[in-house]
């Protein structure tokens, strides 16, 4: 390539420029990691996402240590000495227990139903010999996916509500209204059709994997298609279906939104209880030791998955295979 | 499997459903917002452009609006490098403690959203820089950050690395060879990551509600707060415009990466 230079000639005066400056880069760069300090290479790359995840991490800092601080009634401080107090008032309420028990079994029923709906969802757009469908498919799952929870539970507060549109329809039939809006159906309904995407969307690669023939050659074999979905596909989507159970159920243990506006007040998930403690009450240390609770057992919950089948298709490594 | 009757049958019904399950309430949103009446009732009262004029008319919404904006502007600034590299990094290089790092790297995604947005407000409190948009831009880019590393990552995974060596042959120095040959192969994948993080930013609801306050309220806490027992169609109009973002913003992505790319597997 050497021998191309001739066309330096003529190039323009801003693309010498930019030569210049790439070569004082290169310069630099050569200067300040000699020979082997390119090995650091990598992990200079890692450094700036390291630093805005870390702003995580020392968040985590302050919630521990406010959670082991008590809230001083008086004076509205929290105390300096710690103490294990807010822990032991999440165990003996009863309201943090029902809150919690409404989280942890509404997140098992959204995860599971989000599973079950998804997989033929994503079977069907990866094996569709039509690319139209496929496209239809996807733009109808990415419109859902592209807004946010408040503008999708508003939806439902449209469809549910006592002037709703289901109501409407019963209305026009003749039927009796029904009230779902403002219970943990409603709530329930909401968190489904808001994770639905991402299930699909975790599914899907999984799916892209498996190669149509090892059906065929399944099938090939006389094996029914229960059978095939049952000792072929379903086996090799293992590393789809535990991504989409872990971004299910973590998204879903976290909800706010959905079950504040879908759920009227009377059916608060965790996150609704850490926001009043921290803005209703303004007990810090309750609220984060609520927070500390949670994630003491959703990471428990999704260390012992991935310990059992692996990290799936969620991790940005390749699996050793 | 796919020809066998039972199957196909099962798998269409579920699809179906699916369609409308998820298109239901958009489409419910875009017929609400065109009603004459001063409810959301159904079916709607006439037809009529009135909530869009209210809402063009109103300062809180195109101010809340343009906040928005900027918050996904510093999200997406924030993600496309820091999450380019980070991906080039886990995939292309031999590293210590990859793995440890990867658990690390989906700490956003581990942590749930309301302790990391409480977490990043005694932080951001601390650093005496709440009040201003820029942190609830980082603090939007830190709990999707995962987003951005996985869409490069897919990217990194399909690069064939001999095409940096070819340039090295040629004579490119490591700077030209990334700028010129890695980062224009890597595109896809960083356009892909760089739309989902705006998309979300302006979406983005729970942790904003922690990092703002009356006098910088984004879009979306904008938008809850305004959600009464009696429901009113200005937020539908509201809605729109957020569907109309979206709608913008996958067309944008099946044009330039197409939407098939996740479907692909690594």
């Amino acid at each position: 390539m050497q021998g191309s230079n001739a066309g330096r000639a003529d190039a323009s005066p801003l693309t010498r420029a930019r030569w210049r400056l790439t070569d004082a880069a290169d310069t630099m760069l050569s200067a300040l990691f000699p020979g082997r300090a390119r090995r650091l290479t990598p992990y200079i790359f890692l450094i700036p996402a390291f630093l805005i995840v870390g702003v995580i991490v020392a968040g985590l800092f302050y919630i521990g240590d406010s959670s082991l601080r008590v809230l001083d009634r008086s004076t509205f401080l929290q105390s300096e000495d710690y103490s294990l107090e807010n822990y032991v008032n999440i165990y003996e309420r009863a309201g943090y227990r029902s809150v919690l028990f409404r989280t942890f079994s509404g997140t098992a029923i959204v995860t599971i139903t989000v599973l079950l709906l998804s997989f033929p969802y994503a079977y069907l757009m990866v094996r569709t010999q039509s690319s139209f469908l496929r496209k239809f498919l996807l733009f109808n799952l990415f419109l859902p996916f592209f807004l946010g929870q408040v503008v999708r539970a508003y939806g439902w507060l449209i469809i549910l509500g006592q002037e709703g549109l289901v109501n409407g329809i019963l209305g026009q039939l003749g039927l009796a209204n029904i009230s779902v809006l403002y219970t943990n159906t409603a709530v329930l309904i909401g968190l489904i059709q808001y994770m639905l995407p991402f299930g699909v969307l975790m599914l899907a690669p999984a799916l892209t994997a498996i190669d149509s023939d090892i059906e065929a050659a399944s099938e090939g074999l006389g094996a029914k298609w229960y059978q095939t979905l049952w000792h072929v596909v379903l086996p090799l989507a293992k590393p789809g279906f535990v991504a989409a159970t872990v971004v299910v159920f973590t998204i879903t243990l976290t909800e706010f939104a959905i079950p504040a506006i879908l759920g009227g007040g009377t059916n608060d998930y965790v996150a609704n209880a850490i926001y009043d403690a921290f803005f209703r009450v303004s007990d810090m240390g309750a609220g984060s030791a609520l927070g500390v609770v949670l994630i003491v057992i959703g990471t428990t919950l999704v260390s012992v998955l991935f310990a059992l089948m692996g990290t799936g298709t969620v991790g940005f490594l390749k699996e050793d295979k | 499997m796919f020809r066998a009757a039972p199957f196909r049958i099962a798998v269409w019904s579920v699809v179906v459903f699916n369609i409308i399950f998820l298109g239901l309430p958009t489409v419910v949103i875009v017929l609400a917002s065109f009603t004459a009446g001063d409810l959301l009732t159904f079916p709607p009262e006439g037809f009529s452009l009135r909530w869009y004029e209210r809402l063009l008319g109103m300062r809180d919404f195109r101010e809340a609006l343009g906040r928005s904006l900027q918050v996904a502007l510093f999200c997406t600034l924030f993600a496309m490098p820091s999450g380019t590299l980070a991906a080039l990094a886990m995939v292309r290089y031999r590293i210590r403690f990859a793995r440890t790092l990867q658990l690390y790297f989906l700490l956003p995604f581990t942590v749930p959203l309301v302790v990391s947005g409480i977490g990043m407000m005694y932080v951001f409190g601390d650093m005496r820089v709440l009040g201003s948009l820029w942190p609830v831009g980082l603090a939007t880019c830190a709990i999707n950050l995962p987003f951005m590393i996985w869409s490069v990552s897919s990217a990194v995974n399909r690069l064939d690395p001999d095409l940096e060596n070819a340039a090295a042959n040629c004579g490119a120095t490591p700077l030209q060879a990334f700028f010129t040959v890695t980062i224009p192969a890597l595109m896809p994948g960083i356009i892909t990551g760089a739309l989902l993080m705006f998309i979300l930013a302006l979406n983005e609801f729970i942790v904003s509600i922690f990092l703002v306050d009356a006098s910088i309220v984004t879009l979306p806490v904008w938008m809850y707060t305004s959600i009464r027992n009696i429901i009113t169609p200005d937020l539908a109009a509201v809605s729109v415009v957020y569907i109309l973002f979206a709608i913008v913003s996958i067309f944008a992505l099946d044009r330039w990466v197409g939407l098939d790319i996740f479907l692909k597997s690594k």
